[in-house]
């Protein structure tokens, strides 16, 4: 780990300065909002998986005293509300795009903020009740008598996409709702006819949830007066929350307002509009009073978006040295019950080759529809999915065709002189020390030590494996951001960004670029996000774009405060600003040492009245940049663990991660994310599963009871190294830091295992690990290997 | 949760008066397993009768032969109890590895042996110890006290008092934990007395069991060799999304290895 800052610049392990606030309880999260005269809502679920909604009998609720008013799909498609606004794709330029393969249009369909003809998923909103209390509000829930005609119901992946499933959409010919090739099938086909050896895999990544600390909430107020909104919530930006709300109310955008102060998680999950926070607005609009909502935990499991759930059959072909000739897979995502976003599965497909030198790839992406929650991008969208496959693939290789995994790996790894680099499926990675970062991890991890610490865990009666995998990460997202600096004369500088912190330390890390440039110290500076009555323009934060892009506007604007205010220093120093200098925070003129501060040229600039026009009043700058390239974050893993031969638990003895940052701003929030990255990787690997009910379509994991979650104690300390190879598609050469920690965790987790299991013929376990999975894999590699059913123990070699 | 009347009582004849009324009331010990439920709405009770006031029933002493405690002692007391590290250091390892800190410093023993959840760590102890459950009316014992899922031979308006532990020659627990909840996944209590050896299992069916296979070779020969190989049925145990009764039948085997090695290792 890093020493400790010795000032605030950029590279500097500054601490976060918004951490006091956040853990002496004085942040101030959507349920912290509370309203004069706000009344509650309490949303009517489905029970069901998959039901036409034959009636709703709202009476007998509407009949108890301080339920104020009870709303359905009937009176919300009556009052004119529109579909939620989804954007199925993400529609950077660096991106590829997936169509039908047969030409037709995407399939759509309308995701409206109640259920209005049937219910898709268990817990999908058909109804909400808007009381006095809470309590009454639940009261009054139970009262709403729905009238279900209950449907079959498909949720695993595979089954929904066969063509005599329970359709979730009567309008689709399946419930594939993409079907799309990428890649070149026939140079793939040829390469596959030619190789020596052909590697096959089959897996399905398992369905997680974002499981944000801070539960989703969400406080609105309608201005009758004015016609306007306001809506207290978290999201990933408010600009995109305000903007998606006036659509579904069909407004104009101006008559919203969206504020969101701290925001406890994200990851992705959280990042979009969602159905309760439309239906409170509206709600708050019915009732002439403010509505407010807060999400219970178990609700949360139900009704979040959830991620990944990916069904692969991949292929690697390899001449005989092993130099990778193709690769070939299906790939099918399951999107939920709404077509909401396809991005993941077009994410995982672009980069599914990583950094490896693969002269053609062929790909089927479909998505497909099933009786669960909607799908949205989790933590590095996509990456995780596809790093774990190809990384299996590599290791199946060198286990099955005989090659050492670290020289397979060396032998296909791109050499820094080969970038950039356009791989098969048309993404250009920019720079990067591949081979760099792998032999870092491989030290940090000690490889070559491994074999003395298995020998140790033998004589303990443990299996020990190790396992490696390199990543590659695309980070593109919304490129527009803006920034707009204003130094005010009493010793504050405010930068309005459109990117708001989901507990990034962004008012530390965005702060430690004003130091940098402008040479104002930390506490001077704020970070003005989460109003749009401020904010004007902002992506929000995903895809590794928040200081990728707000470094970029915050130094133009940066540049142009000190142009102007070296054209007013001049003035007030009698000088030509040619012969200004600005330096930490001061301007001066070379021979004289004379000098004025930033705040005092921001003073005179108010004060004198006769500067010219683009001069005069406060002295601010703003800069808005549309940034098409993407980035190509990568790196390394290392993960060693330890199994009980007996139970088939896991522990995870070592882990050693190399991520490159291009260049860090901040080191000690850097290693913060790897270090939360990592956690919800290894989560996946071994913990976490949306587990629905095949028959029955319920969700069986619906709390904390059921949902594991990664834990402290389940965890060594981590040896995290941030590498430093400047990007050569960003200006200050930065890539993003926030994903590095989970893309391949879910992959060297995995290979670790089946190392640690490989002498017993144990070829794979799936996601998550858990340890009946791993006691059934070894019971059945020894029924295969001695027609014994007993595990082995290890024995000391 | 639903509106009730909540009273605090100070003795056991005023609980005994409060769950005399015609509405249906429950008893609130440590609240660990109870108000959850209230919070979700999957119970409606017209009252609640919290113990919490009878200073009586809180305590750990000697009585001759066994170990007494009090049924509103907390995990955490218990846990923490020199007299229970000397008397049965199973019993306090076991309390120290319930639930989390909040769970053993509100959580009770007559609270959990009431609510007889059957992943729960103290029927198993209970039952491998022979212990007796005291209540204002008789005395039970713990083979007969458990009846099944959340079932016990508790009358309505019966309320614990204490737990009488008879003192062991050699006792040890070990459990495999639930992931998530990290509840027993299955857990067992091995203990050898005067009158025999115990196996009791929890979290591998409805309720807590003797597995009397294993009693019988213990008691012939008291080491892990004995139960190498044993193999519990897995029919009947409980299958879910944590563990099928396959692997649970095989936990159970290992738990009772480990169990048992616990009781062996010597007195610290």
């Amino acid at each position: 780990m890093d020493e400790i800052a010795t000032d605030s610049r950029i590279g500097q392990p500054v601490r976060r300065k918004e951490d006091e606030r956040l853990l002496t309880g004085k942040g101030c999260f959507s349920d912290d909002v509370n309203l004069p005269e706000q009344a509650y809502a309490v949303f009517v679920r489905s029970p069901h998986a998959h039901a036409r909604i034959r009636s709703i009998d709202a009476r007998a609720a509407r009949a108890i005293a301080g339920v104020l008013a009870v709303l359905t799909g009937e009176e919300l498609l009556a009052d004119g509300l529109k579909p939620l606004p989804h954007v199925p794709f993400s529609m950077h330029p660096a991106e590829i795009r997936l169509a039908n393969r047969d030409g037709t249009p995407l399939f759509s369909a309308p995701h409206y903020p109640l259920a209005c003809d049937k219910v898709r998923f268990v817990g999908e909103a058909l109804a909400v009740v808007v009381a006095a209390s809470v309590a009454i509000a639940k009261d009054g829930a139970e009262q709403v008598a729905v009238d279900y005609e209950v449907l079959p119901a498909v949720v695993d992946t595979l089954a929904a996409a066969e063509p005599d499933a329970p359709r979730i959409w009567e309008h689709a010919t399946s419930n594939v709702c993409l079907d799309a090739d990428a890649g070149d099938r026939a140079a793939t086909e040829a390469a596959f006819a030619r190789a020596v050896h052909v590697v096959r895999f089959s897996t399905q990544v398992n369905r997680v949830t974002g499981v944000t600390m801070e539960p989703r909430a969400a406080v609105a107020q309608y201005d009758a007066a004015r016609q306007r909104y306001t809506l207290y919530a978290g999201s990933g930006g408010a600009v995109r929350l305000k903007d998606d709300l006036a659509t579904v109310l069909d407004i104009p955008a101006a008559q919203v307002r969206a504020v969101m102060r701290d925001i406890g998680g994200n990851f992705g999950t959280r990042g979009m509009i969602y159905p309760e926070f439309c239906v409170v607005a509206w709600a708050a609009r019915r009732v002439g009073r403010p509505v407010k909502w807060t999400c219970e935990r178990q609700e949360a499991f139900l009704a979040d978006y959830q991620a990944r759930d990916l069904a692969v059959q991949a292929e690697l072909a390899l001449d005989a040295q092993g130099n990778f000739l193709a690769l070939r897979s299906s790939n099918v995502g399951n999107a939920g019950a709404h077509p909401t976003n396809f991005s993941p599965l077009q994410k995982g497909v672009e980069i599914m080759s990583s950094i490896y030198r693969m002269p053609c790839a062929f790909v089927r992406a479909r998505a497909v529809l099933s009786n669960t929650s909607p799908t949205r991008p989790y933590r590095s969208a996509g990456r995780p999915e596809v790093m774990y496959v190809l990384e299996r693939l590599i290791d199946l290789a060198a286990r099955e065709c005989d090659f050492d995994r670290i020289a397979l790996r060396e032998r296909n790894l791109l050499r820094q002189a080969e970038l950039p680099y356009t791989n098969p499926f048309g993404m250009v990675y920019d720079s990067g020390d591949y081979h760099g970062a792998m032999a870092k991890a491989l030290e940090l991890g000690d490889w070559a030590g491994f074999p003395a610490r298995r020998e140790q865990a033998r004589r303990r009666g443990k299996y020990r494996g190790i396992g490696v995998a390199n990543y590659v990460d695309t980070a593109s997202g919304v490129p527009r951001e803006r920034a707009e600096i204003s130094v005010h004369p009493q010793g504050r500088v405010s930068v309005v960004v459109g990117t708001v912190s989901n507990g990034q330390g962004h008012e530390t890390s965005f702060a430690q670029l004003v130091n940098e440039w402008l040479g104002v110290a930390l506490e001077r500076v704020d970070i003005i996000a989460g109003d749009t009555d401020i904010v004007k323009v902002g992506g929000g934060t995903h895809s590794g774009r928040g200081m990728r892009l707000i470094s970029i506007v915050v130094l133009n604007a940066s540049r142009q405060i000190i142009d102007k205010g070296k054209r007013i220093a001049a003035r007030l120093l009698e000088s030509d600003p040619s012969r200004v200098r600005f330096d930490a925070g001061r301007f001066e003129v070379a021979e004289g040492g004379r000098a004025v501060t930033l705040f005092e040229v921001a003073a005179a600039a108010e004060r004198l009245g006769d500067l010219p026009e683009d001069l005069r009043g406060p002295l601010t700058a703003f800069s808005d940049e549309t940034v098409k390239e993407a980035s190509f974050p990568y790196g390394a893993h290392v993960c060693e663990v330890e199994i009980d031969p007996e139970l088939g638990a896991v522990e995870i003895v070592r882990y050693a991660a190399v991520d490159d940052a291009g260049r860090a701003v901040n080191p000690m929030i850097i290693h913060g994310q790897t270090h939360g990255g990592i956690v919800q990787g290894v989560g996946q690997a071994l913990y976490e599963n949306c587990y629905y009910d095949p028959r029955s379509g319920q969700l069986l994991a619906g709390s904390f009871m059921d949902y594991t979650m990664p834990r402290a104690d389940h965890f060594p300390p981590f040896d995290t190294h941030i590498s430093e190879v400047p990007s050569t598609t960003h200006p200050l050469g930065m890539r993003p830091a926030g994903e590095g920690g989970t893309t391949p965790a879910l992959a060297v987790v995995i290979n670790a295992i089946v190392d640690a299991l490989a002498e017993l013929g144990v070829r794979h376990v799936e996601m998550p690990a858990t340890p009946e999975r791993i006691w059934r894999a070894m019971r059945a590699a020894a029924g295969t290997a001695s027609g014994n059913s007993s595990t082995p123990m290890p024995q000391a070699q | 949760m639903y509106d009730f009347e909540y009273r605090r009582v100070g003795s056991i004849a005023e609980a005994q008066a409060a769950l005399a009324g015609g509405s249906s009331s429950k008893l609130l010990a440590g609240g660990m397993s109870l108000l959850p439920v209230l919070k979700q709405r999957l119970a409606r009770y017209d009252g609640i009768v919290d113990l919490g006031g009878i200073a009586t029933l809180r305590g750990i002493h000697r009585d001759n032969a066994d170990l007494v405690i009090g049924a509103m002692t907390t995990h955490a007391t218990v846990a923490a109890s020199a007299l229970v590290a000397q008397s049965i250091p199973a019993l306090a390892a076991l309390a120290a590895g319930i639930g989390d800190p909040q769970v053993r410093n509100r959580g009770t023993l007559g609270g959990s042996v009431a609510n007889a959840d059957p992943a729960a760590d103290y029927p198993a102890a209970l039952l491998a110890l022979d212990a007796r459950i005291v209540t204002q009316r008789r005395v039970i014992a713990a083979e007969v006290f458990f009846r099944g899922l959340f079932e016990t031979a508790l009358e309505p308006g019966e309320i614990i008092q204490a737990v009488h532990f008879t003192l062991p020659q050699r006792a040890g627990y070990a459990k495999l934990r639930q992931s998530a909840s990290r509840f027993a996944l299955v857990g067992v209590f091995v203990t050898r007395t005067h009158a025999g050896v115990r196996v009791a299992v929890t979290g591998a069916r409805d309720s807590v069991f003797r597995w009397r296979e294993a009693e019988a070779a213990l008691a012939a020969d008291f080491r892990p060799a004995a139960l190498a190989r044993l193999a519990l049925p897995s029919s009947g145990l409980n299958a879910d999304i944590h563990a099928s009764a396959e692997y649970r039948a095989h936990c159970v085997q290992i738990m009772a290895q480990r169990a048992l090695a616990a009781a062996l290792e010597p007195p610290s």
